[in-house]
């Protein structure tokens, strides 16, 4: 419409009484006309556009093009006797030889720009598409690789809580019956939570009590035991069956050796824009722990590592260090988030 | 002596029951049955004060049994002591004002507990069980609580409640022995307590009366609730003249 206005100003300048309808009907044809070109070449031929060598181009898209910017511009005269404009009525070939020159090269850029212009769009629509199908399947791993890692834990714990009741059974009947039915806490606990991810501290922190009510029946008494989370965090995520694996650790290369006055701590707080879960036991210090991770036992501490580095890249760290000779102290850190990340 | 039935469709399980209940020399076992329509029968024969009751038996749950009982108009509604693998059923029991419901695998101490708040109960004027409360409730303040804690169910008398602290979102509920972390707000349980007996002293905290021993005036001017079993809890200024009035009376 704008080409129609533009060329009626330039005839009205040069002197010519012409109605803007019929630049109008010119350009809304011209423009019509191509559109249905367009259109149908998107439709038809978007994979041959697409896929188009040097050769297709040349010996397929070169002839189709100049055999459309020549049949339109024959249509377009056909369809309007007026063109051209201001002159007296002249037979259809020289009308056309008259115009084509000019036209033609405008309808050759025309039929060009669409060529690359839908090249260009149906790569991009690709190459997005490629790329989404690309996210969504390392999202896909990393969820089966953190549902693995997941699984690997409630047997593993569940293997050993089972053998200390089978242990304690020949010794005391009702130690073992009350290491049972808090073992079944524990199970009810990990099954309402179902394989979700990441859940509220407070549901891990409340799963840790209930894990350490069972140690200390175990422990009886030679294992002093401190709780502390700050209120603030309860509703903070985190991946579930975090602590655990850490705890049990605490019990099995540190506590397990002490015979009296044993000591474990876990301890949440925040500091900045992370939580700091640290988690301190007494025991033989690092050095008789290191060779038991070598071992193999370290499978625990090892899980978390991975998860961590699955759910949050390079966000968190994990560091295990010796206080005092017998002091082991281990610490998360991850970044506080109080809902879940997408 | 307790007249008690057990119905439960495992044998191990009544088994188990029967053998724990032996330690509780005023429970005697009148019966017992493993299936609904067995328990309907026997406890209208039989007019037992305490019931044992499974939730899932293969004619038909626990509730229809206390249903069925409660429409055949027997003279006295046994107790319900509800014992199940399954806790989603814990409201709708407390509802049926069940003495209390075991979780399994239970241990003797839990069933020792149970027993116990039966003859608490026994003490108490009667209730009537086996028909769920009307919504608007009898009583205005609430006598037991129920909820979840590490995994069990809880049907806590208001009583054994010593103290609650608020702790953000959450409350924190301290008896003798244990603390459990419900998500609850201080104002809505304050609604929940008799006011006579559960007196807020501060923002985040409520206290039993009962057990408070004196109210202590800090050297910084503050002053403080000292419980009887040693616990000091912060008194605000506002709160501090009604439990003086309290206090002295």
């Amino acid at each position: 419409m704008l080409f129609a206005l533009q060329e009626w100003m330039e005839w009205h300048r040069m002197g010519a009484r012409l109605g803007i309808q019929a630049f109008a009907l010119v350009h809304g044809l011209d423009f019509f006309l191509w559109g249905s070109i367009c259109w149908s070449m998107w439709a038809l031929l978007r994979e041959r556009i697409r896929l188009a060598g040097i050769f297709a181009i040349v010996a397929g898209f070169l002839p189709l093009s100049i055999l459309l910017s020549i049949g339109q511009e024959m249509l377009i005269l056909f369809l309007i006797p007026q063109i051209p404009f201001n002159r007296p009525r002249m037979p259809y070939w020289s009308r056309f030889n008259l115009l084509i020159y000019g036209d033609f090269l405008n309808n050759m850029v025309i039929f060009w720009c669409a060529f690359f212009l839908f090249r260009g769009i149906d790569y991009y629509q690709r190459y997005r598409k490629h790329e989404r199908t690309a996210a969504r399947l390392e999202t896909q791993l990393a969820n089966a690789q953190l549902s693995a890692l997941r699984m690997q834990l409630n047997p593993h714990f569940l293997f050993n809580a089972m053998n200390s009741i089978s242990s304690l059974m020949r010794i005391d009947i009702d130690a073992a019956d009350r290491m049972l039915e808090q073992l079944s806490c524990l199970m009810r606990i990990t099954l309402e939570r179902g394989d979700a991810q990441f859940i509220p501290l407070r549901d891990e922190m409340e799963f840790i009590e209930t894990y350490l009510a069972m140690q200390a029946q175990r422990y009886s008494g030679r294992v002093e035991q401190t709780l502390s989370v700050d209120p603030e965090l309860y509703d903070a995520l985190v991946p579930a069956m975090l602590l655990q694996p850490i705890v049990e650790n605490a019990f099995v290369h540190g506590l397990s050796k002490v015979n009296a006055n044993g000591e474990l701590s876990v301890a949440v707080r925040r500091e900045g824009r992370d939580m700091q879960v640290c988690v301190v036991n007494s025991g033989t210090g690092l050095k008789a722990q290191n060779s038991a991770l070598s071992n193999g036992h370290g499978v625990g501490l090892a899980n978390i590592k991975d998860r961590l580095r699955l759910h949050y890249g390079e966000a968190s760290t994990v560091s295990i260090v010796e206080l005092d000779s017998q002091r082991v102290q281990v610490t998360v850190r991850l970044p506080l988030q109080f809902s879940v990340p997408a | 002596m307790i007249r008690a039935v057990l119905a439960d469709d495992e044998v191990l399980a009544r088994q188990k029951l029967r053998q724990l209940l032996r330690e509780e020399k005023d429970v005697e076992i009148v019966g017992e049955c493993a299936s609904a329509a067995e328990t309907i029968q026997l406890v209208s024969a039989t007019n037992p004060e305490l019931l044992f009751l499974d939730i899932r038996m293969p004619d038909m749950d626990g509730f229809d049994v206390l249903g069925a009982l409660s429409a055949l108009r027997i003279p006295a509604m046994p107790q319900v002591i509800f014992t199940t693998a399954y806790d989603q059923y814990a409201v709708r029991a407390f509802e049926f004002h069940a003495i209390d419901y075991l979780l399994k695998p239970f241990t003797a101490e839990r069933l020792r507990g149970a027993v116990q708040n039966f003859r608490d109960r026994r003490a108490l004027p009667p209730l009537r069980t086996g028909e769920p409360t009307s919504p608007p409730e009898v009583e205005r303040y609430a006598a037991r609580m129920v909820f979840k804690s590490r995994g069990r169910i809880l049907f806590l008398p208001v009583e054994e409640i010593r103290w609650i602290s608020a702790e953000e979102n959450y409350v924190r509920i301290c008896t003798g022995s244990e603390s459990h972390l419900l998500r609850e707000t201080m104002a809505r349980l304050e609604t929940r307590l008799d006011p006579e007996v559960f007196l807020r002293v501060h923002r985040s905290s409520i206290v039993n009366l009962h057990y408070v021993k004196e109210v202590k005036s800090e050297a910084d001017g503050e002053s403080a609730v000292v419980l009887i079993s040693g616990e000091k809890i912060a008194l605000s200024r506002s709160y501090r003249a009604s439990i003086q009035k309290l206090m002295r009376t």
